[in-house]
């Protein structure tokens, strides 16, 4: 349900933002993935789980049929083996999409808790405010604690979420917000609070570690990856409902096309029947269903946005009331030709202590922000310290 | 001049007169709808059945009123035919109880819109059944489905709202405004072409060879205008349009065509209007007008080319057998195209005898649903569903909801449109299948061959779709057909306007999305051809193995 950008993982995490596009493919089509997709589908195979997706329950159902008529009926087993094999290669790569699909949120996971596992946190020991030359140890950064304070130097990945309790730096935040422009991070006021698997660029600052193992803003989002379970989107439910509908159609066609036959004293074999009938019913589609969901939120991931699951892609394509939240900080530096327009309002005052202005398809500055309760829900998760401003989506 | 001059010549005429017709009308249907004035006449009939017409109704209200008024009617028409006998009988020829069967069957097929009729109208109805029967189901089966297809367009109107308008304030604003003022006028202008209108009873008289022969008097074109105009189909009598009392000459029956596709190609300028986007309203025109032309040049050329016709037709030069002579083969097939299309069932000449591929095409006509530009009302929200459809097969998997007309096709909307295109078929394929399987449904099969597979798909297409024409050659009279006839006929009206009135409903719901980049634009040429190809590959697959073993099978042998 929820749209988050990732932090940049893998060996180019550390190049600074801007300086490369870079494009993370979902992995589609690695054999690797392929491969390791194909217990899963066949596994698929059980008639309960191929219950859900009622085209390919029929294919399925046809293909046993056909496989009884090809062992048992000795007229044409050429012609009926090529049929049986052909309808169980059409199941079997249906399911290959779908297992494929599952698999992929299981990687993402795995590859956001590798990098979580290998940042080196430099833990100071029994630090205090002004104190220098205070000893240091490398620990992983997920065996920092509450209250550790670490020291980060530039060019170093910040390892926990925290606040900054000395010293400026300047923070690629891009991993997280998306935007490439480094921000300032400093102890003391608003701007102190840092977010894990974000970098420092310049200086040094030490950060008292706000949130407990487990629990960070990363740790977050590899449970969110992880639990996410393919569900259908809207749009999808809907198509196969019109898919279900030209099945019960065609069978019916087919289903009378027996008796009409006989009396046209033409009567067909079993095995031509289902063989009309998978050409008939929306195969292609019912098929590839799974593997067109995958497309979409591929595309978004190829942007560095990971979408949990198809929903969010389109509760994303239906937002007509969007809450532009910008940070007071980064308003600040604005110039003054990007500032809200005077229309746009304070939300949430003391969670997020954002301005937003709202844009609609016909604008109504100053119009009431949450005009209507929504189906869906977008989160960009933008604010320092992991929190999160929503907007509704109607 | 050739006839096939002539065809063109007709066909010219007619787009012309529906072209005059197109905005004026339109805009008068969708002014009916959208007033809150009600006529002193309007006021009186309210009064009269203590009805509250500003009482705003929600869908499920709505479909009970709907389904209530159709179904005292059905036992209406019933019990008039049953006891006609004994009340009715004043005026004309006396006649005797319609059996059971054939009164149901008849009853169901008149509130239906159906029409179909397997009887003899001269023979077996008394003048006042006819006129205050069966003649007045012309008109309440029309109303009925014209305020469904209203409904369905307030559905697109309407905002956060459940409700669709009033049935009962909808019915009778339809009679009393549009059907009625238009029959009087049409009425007269048959009866100034010749149709005869009278309560005289059998004449016998002798001819010039010295037989007897019994003509019959009646009230015909008060009947025939409303026949028509309200795409029922009914005739008076047996012969229907072919007979010289209904249908007298070449002008007549060019006004019957005309006056039979007038309201459905009106429809969509009032359902532009009342979306307040009179381009939508010309790209729903311009799918039917298509599908239209196409049959009619279709069938036109198979009934006037002797390749494909048997071998009376090879000898006669083109497919006269079954056709008026009055009129001549064009007239006849741009009459036999219309009628199909419009789920009328009114027939000039004998479909039985249209060549097989000319058949094939009346048959798959009606197939195509009623919407193109299908019957009064039911084409227009048959039409606004696959419109739907094609939306959302366009829209397929964007990543966004696709609308139409600034309304989401959600799952629930879809729910409805697939239930809504499912039933017919599932209808027509059951009826047909169990007829052809079993004995009882075979014996009344008159035609060995694939003549007779076209016959049985025919009557059951024809039922389904509410068009009530017949391919005779099929003893429709057996009790299996006339039973099995008037279950389908119910369900393939009622079911699917349940299904129109619950999108409908879950439309109004809704609030109005704005048009934004990602919304597909439904006045252009691409979504008009989009929609045609829907509806084609849609029927066609599900017809086309009945149609190989049919028509087909036999136009290729």
């Amino acid at each position: 349900m929820a749209v988050t950008t990732t932090p940049q993982t893998g060996p180019e995490a550390g190049k600074p933002a801007g300086t490369e596009q870079r494009r993370i493919g979902s992995g589609l089509l690695d054999p690797k993935i392929l491969w390791n997709s194909l217990p899963a589908a066949f596994k698929k195979l059980d008639p309960r789980v191929q219950l859900r997706n009622p085209v390919m329950f029929v294919v399925e159902v046809g293909a046993a049929i056909t496989t009884y008529t090809a062992i048992f009926d000795d007229k044409q087993p050429a012609f009926n083996w090529t049929i049986v094999v052909f309808l169980w290669l059409t199941v079997v790569f249906a399911n290959l999409a779908e297992a494929v699909a599952e698999g992929r949120g299981k990687a993402q996971a795995e590859t956001l808790r590798r990098t979580k596992r290998e940042t080196v946190a430099r833990r100071l020991i029994d630090w205090r405010p002004g104190q220098t030359g205070t000893r240091e140890e490398e620990v992983p950064g997920t065996q920092l604690q509450l209250g550790d304070h670490v020291v980060v130097e530039a060019g170093e990945i910040i390892p926990g979420d925290g606040d900054v309790v000395e010293g400026v730096a300047s923070v690629d935040e891009s991993a997280i917000t998306g935007e490439s422009a480094p921000v300032i991070r400093e102890s003391g006021g608003d701007r102190s609070a840092v977010t894990g698997g974000t970098k420092v660029l310049s200086d040094r600052i030490v950060v008292h570690i706000t949130s407990k193992p487990g629990e960070t803003f990363i740790d977050r989002m590899i449970a969110l990856v992880e639990g996410a379970q393919r569900q259908k989107t809207p749009n999808e439910i809907a198509l196969n409902i019109l898919l279900a509908s030209l099945t019960i159609i065609f069978m019916l066609a087919v289903i009378t096309l027996q008796p009409m036959a006989f009396y046209s004293g033409a009567p067909q074999s079993l095995v031509i029947l289902v063989a009309l009938l998978v050409a008939l019913i929306p195969t292609t589609i019912g098929a590839l269903l799974s593997a067109i969901g995958i497309a979409g939120m591929d595309r978004l991931v190829q942007r560095n946005v990971l979408a949990m699951s198809g929903r969010a892609v389109e509760a994303a394509g239906d937002v007509n009331t969007l809450l532009l939240g910008q940070d007071r900080h980064d308003h600040d530096r604005q110039p003054p030709g990007n500032r809200v327009p005077a229309g746009g309002r304070r939300v949430r005052r003391g969670t997020c202590q954002r301005r937003a202005a709202v844009v609609h398809g016909r604008l109504h500055p100053g119009g009431p922000l949450h005009r209507r309760a929504g189906q869906g829900e977008v989160r960009s998760a933008g604010a320092p310290g992991g929190r999160v401003a929503r907007g509704r989506v109607r | 001049m050739s006839s096939t001059l002539a065809g063109w010549l007709q066909v010219g005429l007619l787009v012309a007169a529906l072209a005059a017709c197109y905005v004026p009308l339109g805009n008068y249907i969708a002014k009916i709808f959208t007033t809150n004035q009600h006529w002193r006449v309007e006021r009186a009939i309210f009064k009269a059945t203590g009805i509250n017409p500003d009482v705003d109704q929600g869908w499920g209200q709505y479909l009970r009123s709907m389904l209530a008024f159709s179904a005292v009617s059905v036992l209406l028409l019933y019990g008039m035919q049953r006891l006609q006998g004994y009340l009715l009988s004043f005026v004309g020829p006396h006649m005797a109880a319609v059996p059971a069967n054939t009164a149901f069957n008849t009853a169901v097929s008149f509130t239906t819109n159906t029409n179909w009729q397997n009887y003899s109208g001269e023979s077996t109805m008394t003048y006042i059944v006819q006129m205050s029967g069966l003649a007045v189901q012309n008109f309440m089966s029309a109303a009925v489905g014209l305020v469904v297809a209203m409904a369905m367009i307030r559905g697109f109107v309407r905002s956060r709202t459940g409700t669709l308008g009033n049935f009962w304030s909808d019915v009778t604003h339809a009679v009393v405004r549009l059907l009625l003022p238009l029959s009087v006028i049409g009425a007269i202008v048959l009866m100034a072409g010749g149709a005869i209108d009278n309560f005289a009873s059998y004449h016998t008289i002798t001819t010039l060879s010295g037989a007897h022969q019994t003509i019959v008097g009646g009230p015909v074109a008060s009947q025939e205008v409303i026949k028509e105009m309200g795409n029922n189909g009914g005739g008076f009598f047996n012969a229907n349009s072919a007979h010289p009392f209904e249908n007298p000459n070449p002008f007549t029956d060019i006004f019957e065509i005309f006056l039979l596709l007038l309201i459905p190609f009106a429809t969509p300028r009032a359902f532009g209007r009342m979306v307040k986007d009179n381009k939508q309203g010309y790209a729903i025109v311009a799918i039917m007008a298509i599908i239209w032309v196409v049959a009619v040049a279709g069938l036109s050329f198979f009934e006037a080319h002797t390749a494909t016709g048997g071998a009376a037709t090879i000898a006669a030069g083109h497919a006269a057998e079954g056709t008026e002579v009055r009129f001549g083969t064009p007239a006849c097939s741009v009459f036999a195209a219309s009628t199909t299309l419009t789920s009328t069932g009114a027939v000039n000449c004998f479909h039985d005898s249209l060549t097989p591929f000319g058949g094939g095409i009346a048959l798959f006509d009606m197939a195509l649903g009623e919407i193109a530009p299908g019957g009064i009302g039911a084409g227009m929200y048959g039409i606004l569903i696959l419109a739907i459809v094609t939306v959302f097969v366009a829209g397929l998997m964007v990543g966004r909801t696709p609308e139409y007309i600034g309304k989401k096709i959600r799952p629930t909307e879809m729910k409805y449109a697939a239930l809504y295109f499912l039933t017919i078929p599932v209808i027509t394929l059951t009826a047909a299948g169990l007829s052809i399987a079993t004995k009882v449904g075979q014996s009344a099969i008159f035609n060995p061959g694939p003549h007779g597979l076209t016959e049985v798909m025919y009557a059951f297409v024809s039922e389904a779709n509410n068009n009530g024409s017949a391919f005779a050659g099929l003893g429709t009279a057996a009790t299996w057909y006339q039973t099995l006839g008037g279950v389908v006929m119910l369900l393939g009206r009622f079911a699917p306007e349940i299904f129109a009135l619950g999108l409908a409903g879950s439309l109004a719901r809704q609030s109005p999305v704005p048009a934004s980049a990602g919304t597909l634009d439904t006045r252009t040429p691409l979504f008009v051809g989009m929609v045609v190809g829907v509806i084609l590959i849609l029927v066609g697959l599900t017809y086309f193995p009945a149609l190989a073993l049919g028509p087909f099978a036999e136009g290729l042998h």
